[in-house]
């Protein structure tokens, strides 16, 4: 066996190791590279920063605990700044299983920020019916959520007043892992009951978005881990997602190396292999 | 009997779905009132799906665990976790946390649930990175091409990679706003067209394997 053939075969838990230590490395010594805004980031951030105070704003929070360390940094952050604004912050999920999580995330950066459950936010909870949800909601919301997650009524609410459906949201702002997600609240949402609609997701389903953002169907996309960090520098206050960029640019120098060397090796095999059918 | 197996539900899928095709365009509170009215029903109906697909679940699992199929194991240990998590949530009615405490079912969910679902997502880098470096072979001119595409996009997306080569910022967001946003372009169009057609089969009652088999 060749030298390129026995690199080929390498155990694969040298790659684990290498991984893991171009993971952990960076989290424990933190370099700090500059981090650039792009403008799809800068699209949200823009809209929530002109929005004037008492606003309604809508945050889905449609992912579950699996795409945590992605969105969760991207929510933290859209929070403190829409918080810092003084918006009405109404906020939901379509996911039944993030429910428990949107819950701690909401309460906890509303205290955070000395915000009054009721007053300046509210957590409607999950519903069944993924996007009849988004359609329900654009007729009326209190038929399709009477009570909030707490179990309190919202009609009355003070973060609701004037608020009837959809149309009365000023800007919504869903965050996604998949589907229902993004492009459900843009075609069972925004198109119908018109009012802006921004987007955040994971890494993965990000180039999946971009043709609703060239077209201005979403006005903004916050894409992974990278976008969180781009959102915590614009609002001045760096947190986990600006922590992790140092580990995800080694992971992806990383596998950026394996995939080179992976092709030194195969294109070396098939050198070696042609000049033998040549011999022979 | 065929009426009612056949040309009945013909019937109410042709003239719902006439009557809400054409209800997007009437914005008169009346038509508003009726889609009010047929979401709501979807949500309790969606309500409904939601034990369905528990009790399909309960059946796939006792059966293989009756007939000890392989794997039976891991269908114990699926009832144990679901009557498990159910008993709790019941117990806890359903709230993970009462004035701030933490309840027993809020105990399974972030002790048990997230950190599950975070190492099943976790360990996803270590497979793509193994398989990454066994596979991603430019083999022909489209698999370089990909080869190519992807590490400009790796590149431009990492401050590090933006750090070392300074326009891969830059390229990496024309793949994405041009190349890539032009082929989901494309696509999506296609799949839209599609689903139009399909609907308009179903509707018209040209596509009716909805209805599943059985006898005439």
């Amino acid at each position: 066996m060749s030298f390129a053939e026995r690199m080929l075969k390498i155990d694969r838990r040298i790659i684990f190791v290498v991984i893991g230590l171009c993971t952990l490395l960076p989290l424990l010594y933190p370099v700090g590279l500059p981090i650039k805004i792009s403008s799809e980031v800068r699209g949200v951030y823009d809209y929530i920063e002109q929005m004037p105070e008492r606003s309604v704003f809508l945050l889905s929070i449609d992912f579950d605990p699996a795409s945590k360390p992605e969105l969760y940094p991207q929510a933290v952050a859209i929070l403190r700044h829409a918080f810092r604004k003084n918006l009405r912050v109404v906020t939901m999920t379509l996911w039944v299983s993030g429910t428990g999580m949107a819950d701690q995330l909401v309460t906890q950066v509303a205290q955070e920020m000395g915000k009054e459950r009721g007053k300046d936010y509210t957590f409607l909870g999950w519903s069944p019916g993924g996007t009849a949800v988004i359609i329900n909601l654009g007729q009326d919301l209190y038929n399709t959520f009477p009570s909030d997650y707490a179990g309190k009524t919202t009609k009355g609410q003070p973060v609701l007043d004037g608020v009837q459906s959809l149309r009365d949201v000023s800007y919504a702002v869903s965050l996604a892992a998949g589907n229902p997600g993004v492009e459900a609240w843009y075609v069972f949402g925004k198109d119908k009951y018109k009012f802006e609609l921004g987007g955040g997701c994971t890494g993965v389903i990000a180039p999946g978005l971009y043709p609703l953002l060239r077209s201005g169907q979403i006005n903004g996309l916050i894409g992974g881990l990278r976008g969180a960090a781009e959102y915590e520098i614009l609002i001045g206050q760096k947190g986990r997602a600006v922590a992790g960029m140092d580990a995800q640019s080694a992971t992806h120098l990383a596998i950026i190396v394996l995939v080179a060397l992976c092709n030194i090796f195969y294109f070396s095999m098939r050198r070696q292999a042609r000049r033998q059918g040549e011999r022979s | 009997m065929i009426f009612l197996r056949r040309q009945l539900p013909l019937l109410i899928t042709m003239i719902t779905g006439l009557v809400f095709a054409g209800q997007y365009y009437v914005p008169h509170p009346a038509s508003e009132q009726v889609l009010t009215s047929a979401t709501k029903w979807m949500q309790i109906i969606g309500g409904f799906a939601l034990v369905l697909g528990v009790t399909s679940l309960f059946h796939v699992h006792a059966a293989k665990i009756r007939r000890k199929e392989a794997g039976w194991g891991y269908s114990v240990v699926l009832y144990a976790g679901m009557l498990g998590t159910i008993a709790v949530g019941f117990w806890a009615n359903g709230k993970e946390s009462v004035e701030g405490v933490s309840t027993a079912f809020g105990w399974v969910y972030n002790f048990m649930m997230v950190p599950l679902q975070g190492t099943m997502f976790a360990i996803l880098a270590f497979f793509i990175a193994s398989a990454a470096y066994r596979s991603f072979r430019a083999r022909s001119r489209e698999a370089a091409v990909l080869l190519i595409a992807a590490v400009i996009v790796m590149m431009g997306r990492v401050p590090l990679g933006e750090y070392l080569i300074p326009m891969s910022g830059d390229l990496s967001q024309w793949i994405l706003n041009v190349l890539n946003a032009s082929v989901r372009r494309a696509i999506l169009i296609g799949v839209s067209l599609g689903t139009v057609a399909l609907s308009l089969k179903i509707i018209f009652g040209v596509e009716r394997s909805y209805l599943g088999g059985g006898k005439e």
